[in-house]
């Protein structure tokens, strides 16, 4: 949570992260940079410059489809939820390794020239009538924009600045930029291999996006909205709720509500993080507070406030049992709103924690 | 809920995630390097083009012909440049050495640079101003210009000093925006041909009656394209004049 804005909030977990994620580019770019040109064995070889800059590309594009592919892989399993804590990290480091291959290019292949390399970049291929030969280049310049505007805008200033809604659109951005790179790669590099190792590769990464996405999106729309009866929703059963954890109801404005079960009683906040709207209800209550499982930030479920200092403050609800049914009024009250938790009735079925 | 482990980004993760985490961590770094080596295993030969800088400089004498691009027929060559070799001059980067060979057109010169070779293919990059270039006392001799009559051909509309060996690779479809980089400076356009033409891989191309290649063509440049026009033998050099009407990709039929 933030009271002041530091420029990282470093801590060892972040270390690590960073750590592992630098370890797999590294690991990458020395093999791709230092030991395949022996593998293939050319004489005369590659022009070092177009290596290195085939090198970097081939990287960030495997960069982004990490990226991709943590979003699903955490909401099919929770054990992923770590890859995501740090994920704007990587995202950083993907911005710079696309640089990187930008500028190998623009001063390789456009530079000696008479003419300015970024004028040239945009005027020496003009055939934008045609698929074969289609100026790909501006493709990558897409992208990389992209990712340098997600790059700039990926601390939490610009989240609060921008307001969570406002900048998670914003960051969707990143599914731009990666169908731009598949774009920009499938009529450049791909249009010239006899190898086709390569196409290979890149068709699994993708491929694996693309399945990955599909699988998260199928597994969450298995989820209906909830019947309501006049303004009220159904949850569940009161039996089925666990002390210190949530069950999530969708609403029909298309909402979620987290109804979390806390010392026998139960309340319900908004599911969206005012961090960056993360599934509050697939988080669990640490020492009485709702803790999202993406950033750590917390939450006290009656009120729907952080705790002191923090200022963070997301909607709650009302609730009502119908029975032995635990039922949510559809309409929020203003973030921060306190209300009454609701003791669920005491059977010999249900033994809470 | 699940009795899975919760992680908190600020707090150690629970230990029973711990080792699913250093697994997913030893994966994601075997992956990238495996995926880091075999794409960089999996790039093609550029081939065999290259600047010759072991060759050293060149020095020779020869009569410089414009068709429209600068060729150099030698009239007194070297240990390596015999006479009666023709090649293409380009000048450092990518532009030509129009500017300097257009008043020498039909006179002897002296030219003086670094070679690239790829195979039959060779081009001379000349030195800066006269050193490169200079008009020489001499007789001038007849080169043979030899037509050869209309060809149909199929290949790649390439620059001719990045084919030569000035990039590796110098050709294809990522490589076509330098390469029409390279033609508007003047460097001489060259059409790798699928099949040898009269026993050349490689021809000088130009637009029709010995006109500039149009711009029109510069869109099917790096594309495998078929097209027709005449084809003349100006000393040792083929030189195709393409009729831009007739460029079409390979393998589609024609209108």
């Amino acid at each position: 949570m933030s009271v002041k804005y530091i420029p990282v909030q470093w801590n060892p977990n972040k270390w690590v992260y960073d750590a592992i994620m630098l370890a797999g580019v590294a690991a990458f770019l020395w093999l791709f940079l230092y030991r395949t040109p022996e593998t293939l064995g050319y004489d005369p070889a590659i022009n070092p410059q177009i290596h290195n800059a085939r090198a970097f590309g081939a990287c960030a594009f495997v960069m982004l489809t990490v990226i991709l592919c943590i979003g699903p892989l955490a909401r099919l399993d929770r054990r992923f939820l770590p890859l995501l804590y740090n994920r704007r990290h990587f995202g950083v480091m993907t911005a710079f390794v696309a640089l990187t291959h930008a500028g190998y290019i623009l001063n390789w292949y456009f530079a000696f020239s008479s003419s300015d390399k970024f004028v040239g970049l945009l005027y020496a291929n003009s055939s934008f009538g045609q698929v074969a030969g289609f100026p790909f280049e501006v493709f990558g310049i897409f992208a990389l924009l992209c990712l340098l505007i997600l790059a700039a805008t990926s601390h939490d200033f610009w989240l609060k600045f921008l307001t969570p809604p406002v900048w998670k659109r914003l960051h969707y951005l990143i599914y731009a930029a990666y169908f731009s790179v598949a774009a920009h790669v499938s009529l450049g590099i791909l249009q010239d291999q006899q190898n086709h190792l390569f196409t290979a590769l890149f068709l699994m990464g993708a491929g694996a996006v693309v399945v990955l996405h599909l699988a998260a999106w199928r597994a969450e729309s298995g989820a209906k909205a909830a019947a309501h009866d006049g303004n009220w929703v159904h949850v569940a059963d009161a039996s089925a709720f666990r002390e210190g954890f949530a069950k999530i109801t969708r609403l029909p404005n298309g909402d979620r509500v987290a109804v979390f079960l806390m010392e026998g009683q139960l309340s319900a906040i908004a599911n969206a993080c005012a961090h960056q709207n993360g599934p509050l209800g697939e988080g669990k209550i640490i020492d009485c507070l709702v803790t999202c499982p993406w950033h750590g930030f917390q939450y006290d479920v009656r009120t729907g406030r952080s705790p002191a200092p923090f200022t963070e403050k997301v909607p709650t609800y009302n609730l009502r049992l119908v029975g032995n049914t635990v039922e949510v009024n559809a309409d929020a009250n203003p973030p921060g709103t306190y209300v009454e938790p609701v003791a669920l009735p005491q059977t010999g079925s249900e033994v809470p924690a | 809920m699940s009795d899975k482990p919760f992680f908190v980004g600020y707090l150690p993760a629970p230990g029973p995630l711990r080792g699913f985490l250093i697994a997913v961590a030893v994966l994601l770094i075997g992956a990238m390097a495996g995926a880091g080596y075999l794409m960089g295993a999996a790039q093609d030969d550029p081939g065999p083009g290259a600047f010759r800088f072991d060759y050293g400089r060149q020095t020779v004498t020869g009569v410089v012909d414009m068709v429209p691009y600068p060729i150099l027929h030698v009239t007194q060559g070297n240990d390596r440049i015999a006479v009666g070799d023709s090649f293409m001059m380009t000048a450092g980067g990518k532009s030509g050495v129009d500017g300097r060979a257009m008043p020498l057109n039909g006179q002897l010169a002296q030219v003086s640079g670094i070679v690239l070779e790829r195979g039959d293919l060779y081009m001379m990059q000349l030195r800066g101003g006269r050193n490169g270039l200079q008009a020489t006392d001499g007789e001038v001799p007849d080169i043979p210009i030899e037509p050869q009559g209309r060809w149909q051909l199929t290949g790649e509309i390439c620059d001719g000093k990045c084919l030569a060996g000035a990039m590796r690779p110098g050709r294809g479809l990522a490589h076509k925006a330098c390469a029409n980089l390279c033609l508007l400076g003047d460097v001489p356009p060259i059409f790798v041909s699928t099949q040898p033409v009269m026993g050349e891989e490689f021809l000088l191309v130009t637009g029709p009656d010995g006109t500039r290649l149009p711009r029109d063509a510069y869109d099917w440049v790096a594309q495998f394209v078929t097209a027709a026009g005449n084809i003349t033998r100006r000393g040792d050099i083929l030189v195709w004049e393409i009729e831009p009407d007739t460029i079409r990709l390979a393998g589609e039929d024609a209108e």
